[in-house]
């Protein structure tokens, strides 16, 4: 191993030039993976936020004492379904709307000290916020007479799912695409790049070396050139993301939620980095070892 | 030391070698001789397991070569040094380097590496020149750091193809005087040429090929007579 580490310190020393195409492609690709990665990190983000917004509006019917509404949340925050319940009163929806709409303060008092219901305002969990868990809910608290009115926004829920369910299938597409596009711009160029050494490796074979002999520095080599091209290409996306992020209308952050357009996780960037050792080392492989086969 | 039993040697429907057998005993030096498409660089190929013989059997040292996989190649050719007409150098590595590569890939530690190559290179000539770039040499002295690659290991065999064939007279003689000094050390030492003049003046048996055909030469009995 210590052999093979000092020949692949040889061989990148002999062959600085190609060793950089070499991690410059595989940067190139990771910066194409990495870009890929925090785009859909991103709009997922997004429909998580989404998700998380999804709640649901329960209008007590009128002449419901305190004593049934405290025990309607309850039994509310009780159920499988419920992340959390608020109960606002009708002096509480009353002073929200006059703060944030006091225009309306006139007709307010008109109507007098009812003319808000008091409700609960149900947060689901995620697993129950698609349109048919959203439906057995509202039926569920339609039962009882408790409540006049249900409000949950299911056209909404409908076309966030159906944009969900169209971004999952286009990023996996998207994705398949992406890593094959990566694999065979890194395969040809690394093929090139050994193809450039065939001499070293004739010799190699001709003085009587094994082929895990000629392979195992090309496989240190490869690590080395996946460990450069994975630090470049995070480099350059995080130097890509800072420009993004300064140059972005105020408005985009506010859709992004309120991180703005998040960079890549931590465990994305190890990732990238691992992705990049092992595109160098089998792609450094499979070359040397489809040469090595034609070779005498 | 080699011996063939009817060797035969196709390329689809064209027989570069037909029903050779010959024998080369322990410490001779022998020329592969025939005009070009004769069968003379197949012949060598065949010995150092570049390629395998269509028909035939052929014994090295007592092993049957014409039957081992990819594997056991190794450690044939760890037993045999080759030259090359075009040298088979790695220019920007030094003459060291490029002749401590045999030595390296059989394992020898840094320190032997580095008594065993300046003896070598004093057997070629090239004492003091181990910090030299291939790259920068005369085409003689390429041909004599190939030959001190080639045997390094001590092998029992050295295979030459053309090893003249890119040299001027001079030269020429210089790396034949090379190499019959390793024979003389006890290698058998086959050289494939057709270099008239150069086997006239340094003078052993001629293995003649034609067709792919051996006409003349087989054993040593035969060419003595």
């Amino acid at each position: 191993m210590n052999q093979a580490f000092r020949h692949a310190l040889r061989g990148l020393r002999e062959h600085t030039y190609l060793a950089g195409v070499g991690a410059g492609v595989i940067a190139a690709a990771l910066v194409l993976l990495g870009a890929y990665a925090m785009i859909v990190g991103n709009l997922e983000a997004v429909v998580s936020g989404w998700k998380r917004d999804v709640h649901v509006s329960a209008y007590f019917a009128p002449g419901q004492s305190a004593e049934v509404q405290a025990a309607a949340r309850s039994e509310l925050a009780g159920r499988p379904e419920v992340e959390s319940v608020e109960w606002v009163t009708s002096e509480q929806a009353r002073t929200w709307m006059l703060e944030r709409v006091p225009e309306v303060e006139a007709m307010v008092k008109e109507l007098g000290e009812g003319a808000l219901p008091s409700s609960l305002e149900i947060a689901l969990r995620p697993a129950y916020t698609s349109p048919e868990g959203l439906d057995a809910f509202a039926a569920s608290l339609e039962q009882g007479g408790r409540f006049g009115d249900i409000d949950y926004g299911r056209e909404w829920v409908e076309r966030s799912g159906a944009f969900l369910r169209t971004l999952t299938i286009l990023g996996v597409a998207l994705g398949g695409i992406l890593v094959v596009a990566a694999l065979f711009l890194v395969g040809n160029t690394i093929n090139l790049v050994v193809y450039a050494r065939r001499d070293e490796l004739e010799i190699l074979r001709l003085v009587g070396a094994t082929d895990s002999y000629i392979l195992s520095p090309f496989l240190v080599e490869g690590a080395i050139q996946g460990v450069a091209g994975g630090g470049a290409a995070v480099a350059l996306l995080y130097a890509v993301h800072r420009l993004v992020v300064a140059r972005l209308p105020e408005a985009i952050p506010l859709a992004l939620g309120e991180g703005g357009l998040a960079f890549l996780q931590p465990s994305a960037i190890v990732l990238l980095l691992v992705t990049g050792v092992a595109i160098g080392v089998a792609a450094a492989g499979l070359a040397v070892r489809r040469f090595l086969s034609r070779l005498a | 030391m080699i011996r063939l039993y009817h060797i035969g040697k196709s390329y689809g429907d064209r027989d570069a070698l037909r029903d050779v057998s010959l024998h080369v005993e322990k410490g001779e030096m022998v020329y592969v001789t025939g005009p070009s498409g004769a069968g003379k660089s197949t012949m060598l190929k065949l010995l150092y397991g570049a390629e395998r013989p269509s028909t035939g059997k052929m014994l090295i040292a007592g092993t049957d070569v014409s039957k081992l996989d990819s594997r056991q190649l190794p450690s044939l050719r760890r037993n045999l040094g080759v030259v090359f007409q075009d040298f088979k150098l790695l220019p920007q590595r030094t003459v060291a380097e490029n002749v401590g590569m045999a030595l390296e890939v059989i394992g020898a530690e840094p320190d032997a590496i580095r008594r065993r190559v300046p003896a070598v290179l004093n057997i070629v000539g090239l004492k003091g020149r181990e910090e030299d770039k291939a790259g920068v040499l005369s085409g003689g002295e390429k041909q004599r750091v190939a030959i001190a690659r080639a045997i390094v290991n001590d092998p029992a065999i050295l295979l030459a193809d053309e090893p003249t064939g890119n040299l001027d007279g001079a030269m020429a003689v210089e790396v034949m005087e090379i190499l019959q000094a390793i024979n003389l050390r006890g290698t058998t030492v086959l050289v494939a040429t057709h270099d008239v003049g150069l086997m006239d003046r340094f003078p052993y048996r001629r293995l003649r090929f034609v067709d792919g055909r051996l006409v003349v030469g087989s054993t040593l009995g035969a060419a003595r007579r």
